[in-house]
């Protein structure tokens, strides 16, 4: 293949394409009580391109899941405020900043050009209707076509998804499913407008590990087969190291590296993703087992020396850290999360870090990698 | 593709199992099944007259009756001596006859029971009604059946109207949230506070008076005359002073001869409100004679503005419907503090959520995605919610504010035959039969909805 080819050879110019949605600065707060807003994402970064797949990884809490809400308005305000920022989606109707989108439009937008699927395929049917049903209802949300049409569309879309006998199935209710086979229908519910982007909010966690493979496979292969981009949502490196193109770690709200996932595993810049890969169990022989214990994420990020291994790091380039006092040449901006900055501290790899005097001169790109892992054998 | 019927859903907790080892709730469905079949069936044959030999009779069946039968026991009691003379005047006078013949004695001697064994004859061929009959001799069967009639049809109905109102409020509480939901909710609980019963009454009385205001048009009558006085009083001046009620400077309390101003004035006025003219309004009037002003005007008010004629039976159906309106507008409050609660669960769950994300608007969500979820409680709470609705109509019924006589409820003719119970005589069977009816159909109604309940919770404890 010569995208492969050219893939392998220089870090590959972005695609012909355009990049289908790009976050930039995104800031979202939530009430609390009487304390003060808490701020779930500042600052947040990143860029996804067609027939890409974005990995987003971080902790629970860190802001992932809010990110991929605010695209599709679903966060609940109040509490919730989009307090900055924009998220510009190339639509069929041009470029639109999905933030600011009337209710109407985004729903528009909502099913049909972005789609979602939700961690918990136990409880995101809805009980009382079936399969069938549910199917068709979304098609016929957004597609001008009668109930006979939609039926058939439904019936290829749960074929699509590997789902056997569709005809028979579309009469079942969820409970009549198993876990993996309500992912699918969620998947099938999700694909059958084809969207131009999924939204994979940890759409294995809930599902045993061959389950799991198969539907990371499957959402692989359709987002190859209809030219769609990804962005999986996970807190499991293994399933970001086999389905991803591009890995984007979030710790406490903002993006602490961003990288082409090979260069993530490869050289891993920032002390947490370095403590994250380290704290993954590996096979050993029974004699290093014995010298080895596991590494915790802690062990590494406590470390003062991590610290000072970003390159740069001779000028004054500190990897952002919110547990650290900030440097002392900190020059903030004017404006919340202003002490942090991502920065390209390599080509296409980005860290965050604090803004400090050496940060503040540097040139840097917005986060924008085409990149995409050439196919798998 | 075919719609899935939501009702028939197939429920993993397994509530139609549980619902067919519930025993009284069956027992309680038979009976209700029963009931319902005989007393709404019956409402159509109950409130129509019967075609009496003599032309068609405008006098329905719940209200037809001869009192010569009035205060009759149930055909399976033994009746005293008063009642069994009276039941042998009741035998037709040839079958009186032919008896007394068999036992070689006169019809005569046979009314006056002077021969024991034609007498029991006799009493075995009058007409006796299975359940007694009341007062004004009508039948206690056809009474309780088109009281249960419109006792359960005001009930269900009520009921209906409580569950539509309580579902939309609290649906629509629980959906928005936030501030609406709060103050939704306290004015439920303001709601609570005051006493169902003054507010039904209220309702009651106050629809009562409109009512009968809009038919017997009192009002406008009053309007009519003082808008014709002041139009006679600038057409003649009459100014004589004297002590009587004046209007507008025209003393009504003066007799009224043909000749007077006064009265040429009124069957001009009379005459133009009514289409006719001035000499047959003049005549109409002309029938009061040694009247005063005042009767005149009174008169002429009564022809120009006559109550609403034909009325009478869209009354009934007013007062009824008022009723119910009362009840159900009252008894939502359960409803909707309930229905609130489970929106507010079901709103949590990743289905909404999912819905929301393929693009589903809001009234779309509420009303596929919430409204079939809460199905379950619905039908429970509106089971409940029937017999506390007829109860409220029979005890309305019972103080007199409810369904009025002759139109019975199982309510008022509780009341009808409390009133009979005395020292003297007791007519039990026409307080025993009412109150046994609306007893044993509001035991069956709880029973079903408490295993209806059951059924549908899982989490409450199985016997």
């Amino acid at each position: 293949m010569t995208e492969t080819a050219v893939a392998n050879a220089t870090p590959q110019p972005p695609n012909t394409q355009a990049p289908i949605l790009s976050v930039q600065s995104l800031a979202v707060s939530f009430e609390n009580g009487r304390a003060p807003r808490v701020q779930a994402v500042d600052g947040v970064r990143m860029t996804i391109y067609p027939k890409q797949t974005l990995a987003v990884v971080g902790e629970s809490g860190c802001g992932k899941s809010v990110t991929a809400l605010s695209m599709l308005q679903l966060i609940p305000r109040p509490p919730g405020r989009f307090d900055r920022g924009r998220i510009m989606f190339r639509s069929d109707r041009g470029p639109v900043d999905l933030l600011t989108l009337g209710a109407r439009e985004i729903r528009e937008i909502r099913g049909n050009e972005i789609a979602m699927i939700f961690q918990e395929p136990m409880t995101s049917l809805n009980p009382v209707y079936t399969i069938g049903n549910q199917i068709t209802e979304a098609i016929l949300l957004h597609q001008r076509v009668g109930a006979a049409q939609a039926r058939e569309i439904a019936i290829k879309a749960m074929s699509d998804v590997g789902i056997p006998d569709p005809e028979r199935r579309l009469k079942a209710y969820p409970h009549q499913f198993s876990g993996g086979m309500r992912q699918r229908v969620m998947i099938a519910m999700a694909l059958a407008c084809q969207p131009r982007l999924l939204l994979a909010d940890e759409p294995t966690t809930a599902l045993d590990v061959t389950i799991q493979a198969q539907i990371l496979e499957l959402i692989t292969g359709l987002k190859d087969s209809r030219d769609m981009a990804v962005m999986l949502i996970t807190h499991d490196l293994g399933v970001v190291a086999e389905n991803s193109d591009v890995v984007c770690v979030m710790y406490a709200g903002r993006v602490v590296e961003y990288a082409k996932v090979f260069d993530l595993y490869d050289a891993p810049l920032h002390p947490y993703t370095r403590g994250l890969l380290a704290s993954i169990p590996k096979m050993r022989t029974k004699a290093q087992t014995r010298q080895h214990r596991l590494v915790t994420i802690r062990e590494i990020v406590d470390d003062e020396t991590q610290f000072r291994q970003l390159p740069g790091a001779e000028n004054g380039v500190r990897p952002w850290w919110p547990w650290h006092k900030p440097p002392a040449d900190l020059t903030p901006r004017d404006e919340p999360a202003g002490d942090y900055d991502l920065l390209e501290v390599a080509p296409e790899h980005w860290v965050g870090v604090w803004r400090t005097d050496a940060v503040q001169h540097r040139e840097s790109r917005e986060p924008d990698i085409g990149y995409r892992v050439p196919a798998r054998a | 593709m075919a719609e899935p019927d939501p009702a028939s859903t197939p429920t993993p907790n397994g509530a139609s199992r549980q619902w067919r080892r519930n025993v009284p709730g069956l027992v309680g469905v038979a009976f209700l099944a029963l009931l319902v079949a005989a007393c709404l069936g019956s409402l159509p044959w109950t409130l129509t007259a019967a075609a009496s030999a003599g032309g068609a009779s405008t006098v329905p069946r719940y209200n037809a009756g001869d009192p010569s039968a009035g205060r009759l026991p149930p055909a399976w009691w033994p009746p005293d001596a008063e009642q069994s003379e009276r039941l042998v005047s009741l035998v037709p006078a040839e079958q009186l006859q032919s008896i007394a013949d068999h036992y070689g004695i006169t019809a005569d001697d046979l009314l006056h029971a002077r021969n024991q064994a034609a007498t029991a004859e006799a009493i075995r061929s009058a007409p006796k009604p299975i359940l007694g009959t009341d007062v004004l001799g009508r039948s206690l069967l056809v009474r309780c059946l088109a009281g249960g009639g419109i006792s359960l049809g005001i009930g269900i109905a009520a009921a209906g109207i409580s569950v539509i109102i309580g579902t939309l409020y609290g649906a629509f509480a629980g959906y928005v949230g936030g501030k609406t939901d709060a103050v939704l909710m306290r004015i439920v609980d303001i709601l609570y506070g005051l006493p169902y019963i003054l507010l039904v009454v209220l309702i009651a009385v106050a629809s009562d008076a409109l009512i009968e205001e809009f038919v017997s048009r009192s009002g406008a009558r009053d309007a009519w005359s003082s808008r014709t006085v002041a139009q006679i009083s600038s057409q003649i001046s009459s100014p004589t002073p004297g002590p009587s009620p004046r209007l507008e400077g025209i003393d009504l309390d003066q007799p009224a001869p043909a000749d007077d101003p006064f009265t040429r004035a009124l069957a001009a006025e009379l005459s133009r409100e009514t289409h006719r003219t001035e000499d047959q309004a003049r005549e109409q009037l002309s029938r009061h004679v040694d009247a005063t002003r005042g009767d005149l005007l009174a008169a002429a008010a009564l022809l120009a503005r006559p109550p609403r004629e034909g009325l009478a039976s869209a009354r009934v159906f007013l007062d009824v419907c008022t009723l119910l309106l009362a009840i159900g507008g009252v008894s939502w409050l359960t409803m909707a503090r309930v229905i609130r609660g489970q929106v507010l669960s079901l709103k949590g769950q990743p289905f909404v959520e999912a819905a929301r994300a393929a693009g589903a608007s809001p009234s779309r969500i509420f009303g596929r995605h919430l409204l079939p979820n809460l199905l379950g409680p619905i039908i429970v709470y509106a089971t409940l919610t029937v017999p506390q609705a007829i109860l409220q109509e029979s005890f309305l019924s019972f103080l007199g504010i409810g369904v009025k006589p002759p139109l019975p409820s199982w309510g008022n003719l509780a009341a009808e035959g409390l009133s009979e119970l005395n020292s003297f005589r007791s007519n039990w069977w026409l307080l025993l039969f009412p109150c046994l009816l609306l007893a044993v159909s509001l035991l069956a109604l709880n029973f079903v909805g408490e295993g209806l309940r059951e059924a549908f919770d899982p989490k409450r404890a199985r016997r």
